[in-house]
């Protein structure tokens, strides 16, 4: 097992062990249960869909405006991706236990529809803060103004990933048309390009507590 | 140096995670799912359709002849829906908030159809060409429900939702 020393002292060990037992036994009963829930559904159980509209509902409005929607054509991004899951959901039955993943994929294919038929363009990144601006900001404020002026594809990476409860690698993978492998890594990248802007204001990125 | 595999899906560093915690509370006060889009979500359930064969979204101009500063935003829409033993091409028209949807059944035959929209329900009969109108459609997710008017036990269409 090799070991990499990191910045402000803390170790991290670089190679990967498999998820622990009770952690991948756990991730398998999640999704033993989403099965559970869509074969309900599609049985016409409406309580066991809302479950599923809890469950999934912000990965699906994360995809849309990850990808720059607008609220109003958010919306219609969501609104289409569920209809097409009522209407699907009995196709869909092998597909039970990655319906985080499928209804990723479709928000995404949604979202680019509604950009590709010229309702809206992709909104660039804003312009960096100015750090006394930046003064009255709650801590979250300050957060969620610097997310949004990260560049396009670290901007998308971490709204999907700030999603409750948070997605898989394959879920986040679907929602961004990339390879699944490729997650982490982005991950930790975006990541550090995020502390570095909040450096640069100023401003630890230790939370509060710590 | 290691690396991570598509396996590990938990955060290796607890202050990437922590930072994240973070992020997904930021997230969820300033920019959370509103609750018309949660409920619309809820009631979709209802909007399905039992017993009908579902035809897909073959083509879509909006995505696959994306708006081109030559043609401009004003151009029809056309979708085309397959199914096995059916193909329904539509045009969609805009004036507004309100579309006109022109379409044709391939092959041609006299249906019923009904068209799903955030206004409710319209319905239309085709001609015996299969040709049909439906005019004050409400802009936003829109499907068709086929039923072909012979013979009686011939199955029902229905498309995939499509933003319009």
């Amino acid at each position: 097992m090799s070991v990499t020393a990191q910045e402000g002292g803390s170790v991290r060990c670089g190679t990967v062990l498999a998820p622990t037992p009770l952690a991948r036994k756990a991730s398998m009963g999640a999704r033993f249960d989403e099965r559970r829930l869509a074969q309900a559904a599609a049985a016409g159980d409406q309580r066991a869909w809302d479950a599923l509209v809890d469950r999934f509902g912000e990965l699906v409005w994360s995809t849309a405006r990850a990808w720059g929607l607008s609220p109003e054509q958010g919306a219609d991004a969501v609104q289409v991706t569920w209809l097409r899951l009522a209407e699907q959901l009995d196709r869909l039955q092998d597909q039970y236990e990655w319906l985080g993943v499928w209804l990723a994929a479709t928000a995404r294919r949604e979202s680019l529809r509604l950009l590709g038929a010229g309702q809206g363009t992709e909104p660039g990144p804003e312009p960096a803060s100015d750090p006394a601006a930046s003064a009255g900001l709650s801590r979250d404020g300050l957060l969620w103004r610097v997310v949004r002026e990260l560049p396009e594809r670290c901007r998308r990476v971490l709204r999907i990933l700030m999603t409750t409860p948070p997605p898989s690698h394959e879920e986040v993978a679907a929602a961004l048309d990339l390879p699944v492998a490729r997650i982490g890594d982005l991950r930790a990248h975006c990541l550090r390009d995020f502390r570095g802007r909040m450096a640069q204001i100023r401003i630890k990125t230790e939370p509060r507590d710590s | 140096m290691g690396h991570e595999t598509f396996e590990q899906n938990e955060a290796l560093d607890p202050q990437e995670e922590r930072l994240l915690e973070e992020l997904r509370g930021a997230a969820g006060r300033f920019d959370p799912p509103p609750a018309s889009v949660v409920e619309a979500a809820r009631a979709s359930l209802t909007w399905r359709t039992i017993d009908a064969e579902l035809a897909a979204l073959a083509f879509d101009s909006a995505v696959d002849q994306p708006v081109s500063a030559i043609r401009g935003a004003d151009g029809p829409r056309q979708l085309t829906f397959d199914a096995p033993g059916l193909s329904i091409e539509v045009e969609v028209s805009s004036a507004g908030t309100r579309r006109r949807l022109t379409g044709q059944l391939t092959p041609p035959r006299r249906s019923r159809i009904d068209v799903r929209h955030a206004g409710g329900i319209t319905t239309v009969d085709t001609d015996a060409l299969g040709r049909f109108q439906a005019d004050a459609i409400s802009a936003g997710p829109v499907s068709l429900r086929c039923h072909p008017s012979t013979p009686p036990s011939a199955p029902r269409f229905v498309t995939e939702w499509v933003p319009l």
